[in-house]
């Protein structure tokens, strides 16, 4: 048994899979773990020596699936991807296919990949600091979010595009990403301190948002099981609506809301129109 | 009165416009330079609401102060509700607010008629021409469109919105007449015509300005009158297939307070709703006509969806075999999706399709089951009657509760 470690970085787990194939060893004989201990132990003699006898060709269309499938977080990270290299190397296409056993895992995990980006780009929220500390720390806009896979630092680029020469950035629990208005800064590892700036961001104008948000629900629809299947639970704590669902919907079921206006609609006196000529 | 309190009446009075689409604006990007706004084709949902409903746009009226007296909408002249009413400058401000944090992809803006339709439609302009040339906003616009308002704000608005929509209402002329008795059949078309020849005047000239890059769409109250759902379809399809809309959108009549006697106290139920989606998507993804879904019943049933209603009453057409039926026809397999039809026929250039690759690929197999062939599996119900077919698929239905009030 081969035992290695990549560090969950693609380029090395590449560079160890290409050695591995030119050697023609069977994915049954190898096995990337995650911890240091392995580490020590897989550099020291775990891979073979030189590229191997075995060129192996396969479809560039592959590389581009196994790169965005290693950004999945979970078991067999890379084991799973190391066999459906060995596989397509050896001539059998089923396994990058859906409907294939091992393809349909594999298109199931870029699928989760390209919807954790997705959803990065929904339900992050940016908060904007007031001129004098935007000043002080070359920032207009922070936020924090916690992506399920590693995303942050291929999707953040879609903010890029979309605030202009605005300087932001987005810190998670694990890795952070700061743009100036020309350049990206990814850190694999969030600085303590911008993780603190996004965190405790004061945020004096919130209420817009929330009383857009209270006042586009429409009570005499409430469906929360279709809100929970697009808006998954675990978004909500770090969304500024996440607080006002369960108090909606509460007050939805109560039986108080009979058509679509909120109640604070409701209580405030009418205007009615009358027109002279027509 | 304060922008927050504005806010709260303007959009709750919106919220009766099902649509919040943001896809199908061409590539912007403001990277790097002056301004805000990127749009890519996709669309995002940026929030939901407590009714499974996406937030995608910031969809507010710049007033509901309204000459009008539709009897199914809750800013008709004679209903008791707050009014407001926004400046351009004033949504353009929200819309900026919002769009920088994320909370949404663009703006929907649509209005209660105020002094005539030009007037109303030139208000409306104004905020997308502010939001486009003084701050250079890249985001997605849609704007309502005023049907009795001049061909050439239109035009205007065409050129600086990525979607337009003029809404149809109700589903049929008698009952606009008698719902919306300011509204007509032949203006609402006119405008419709008009979006319909400013895409088309710049449709294959690549260096032509845009105009309305994401289409044009319309909305269609259901259950607000009597008109059943092959009225209603058929008016969708002539609609699609006379003006080239993007989208129809249904929107179950929701009750609304202080309600007029002539239309109903009760919302439809919202399956309804849901079936003529699905049999929306049937015409426009699948290649159904209306006519087809709909030969036998003048409604489409509740208890199964449209595809499977389809193919339980076209028998004959079944089973199909996976292995070598044409795209199209694996595509009217109940239980089997566009996504899957495709990547069964990536498979099929590989090998044979045996039953365990379907079931891989997540296809519905209950609804499938009976209608199909494949390398190893026929059904063995093949000859059992649509009848007893169409109970043992059947949705399950949720009890319902009985109403307090009746």
């Amino acid at each position: 048994m081969i035992a290695l470690d990549c560090d969950d970085d693609f380029a090395t787990w590449r560079d160890q899979a290409r050695v591995l194939l030119g050697h023609g060893i069977d994915p049954a004989q190898v096995n990337w773990g995650q911890g240091p201990i392995q580490d020590l132990l897989a550099v020291a003699d775990g891979l073979p020596d030189g590229p191997g006898p075995f060129r192996a060709k396969v479809p560039a269309e592959l590389l581009a699936q196994l790169q965005l499938a290693a950004r999945y977080r979970g078991e067999q990270r890379w084991n799973l991807l190391y066999e459906v290299l060995w596989r397509v190397a050896h001539g059998d296409r089923t396994a990058m296919l859906a409907g294939d056993r091992l393809g349909s895992e594999l298109q199931r995990r870029i699928k989760q990949v390209t919807r954790e980006a997705h959803h990065l780009h929904a339900f992050v929220r940016f908060v904007p600091l007031p001129t004098a500390v935007a000043e002080q720390l070359q920032l207009d806009l922070v936020a924090f979010h916690e992506p399920a896979h590693d995303i942050l630092e291929t999707a953040s680029g879609h903010f890029a595009e979309r605030l202009g020469r605005q300087r932001w950035l987005i810190a998670t629990s694990r890795d952070g990403i700061r743009y100036d208005g020309k350049d990206f800064d990814y850190r694999r590892q969030c600085p303590p301190e911008w993780r603190q700036w996004a965190e405790q961001a004061d945020d004096p104008d919130a209420d817009l948002w929330l009383t857009y948000y209270r006042h586009t629900f429409n009570p005499a629809r409430v469906n929360p099981d279709a809100l929970r299947m697009h808006m998954p639970g675990r978004f909500w704590r770090h969304l500024p609506e996440g607080p006002l669902i369960p108090r909606l919907v509460g007050l939805a079921r109560q039986g108080k809301q009979r058509d679509g206006q909120a109640q604070e609609v409701a209580e405030q006196g009418g205007k009615r129109i009358s027109v002279v000529t027509r | 009165m304060q922008l927050i309190a504005k806010l709260g009446i303007l959009a709750d009075a919106a919220k009766y416009d099902a649509s919040c689409a943001s896809s199908g604006a061409p590539k912007r990007s403001s990277k790097g330079s002056d301004g805000l706004g990127a749009t890519n084709g996709m669309g995002i949902c940026h929030s939901y609401t407590p009714d499974g409903r996406c937030v995608s746009l910031l969809k507010v009226l710049l007033t509901n102060f309204c000459l009008y007296d539709c009897q199914y909408c809750v800013n008709r002249r004679s209903s008791n509700v707050p009014r407001a009413r926004f400046t351009p400058e004033e949504v353009v401000r929200l819309t900026l607010d919002f769009y920088r944090r994320n909370c949404i992809s663009g703006l929907f803006l649509s209005s209660g008629i105020i002094r005539s339709a030009d007037y109303t439609m030139e208000q409306l302009v104004r905020v997308a021409r502010l939001l486009r040339e003084e701050h250079d906003f890249r985001g997605y616009i849609h704007l309502k469109t005023i049907p009795d308002a001049d061909p050439l704000l239109i035009e205007e608005a065409g050129r600086l919105a990525d979607r337009l929509s003029v809404n149809i209402e109700l589903p049929s002329d008698a009952s606009l007449k008698r719902l919306a008795p300011e509204k007509q059949v032949a203006t609402i078309r006119q405008a419709m015509g008009t979006i319909h020849r400013g895409q088309q005047a710049v449709a294959g000239e690549a260096r032509a300005p845009r105009f309305t890059p994401a289409g044009q769409s319309t909305q269609m109250i259901v259950g607000a009158d009597t008109s059943d759902d092959r009225t209603i379809l058929r008016n969708a399809e002539s609609l699609y297939q006379g003006y080239g809309l993007k989208r129809v959108y249904y929107s179950a009549f929701s009750p609304i307070p202080d309600s007029p006697d002539s239309v109903p106290l009760a919302a439809p139920p919202l399956l309804r709703e849901h079936r003529l989606y699905q049999a929306d998507f049937l015409m426009r993804g699948y290649g159904y006509k209306a006519g087809e879904l709909l030969s036998e019943a003048s409604n489409l049933a509740l208890d199964i969806d449209p595809k499977l209603a389809w193919a339980l009453s076209n028998r004959e057409v079944f089973p199909v075999d996976i292995n070598r039926a044409e795209p199209a026809l694996l595509a009217r397999i109940p239980g089997i999706g566009l996504r899957s039809v495709q990547r069964l026929v990536a498979l099929r250039r590989e090998r044979r399709v045996r039953y365990d690759d379907l079931i891989q690929l997540r296809c519905v197999l209950d609804k499938a089951r009976p209608f199909i062939v494949t390398s190893d599996y026929r059904p063995a119900l093949a000859e059992t009657r649509s009848g007893l077919l169409r109970a043992r698929l059947r949705d399950p239905v949720a009890p319902v509760q009985m109403g307090l009030w009746g």
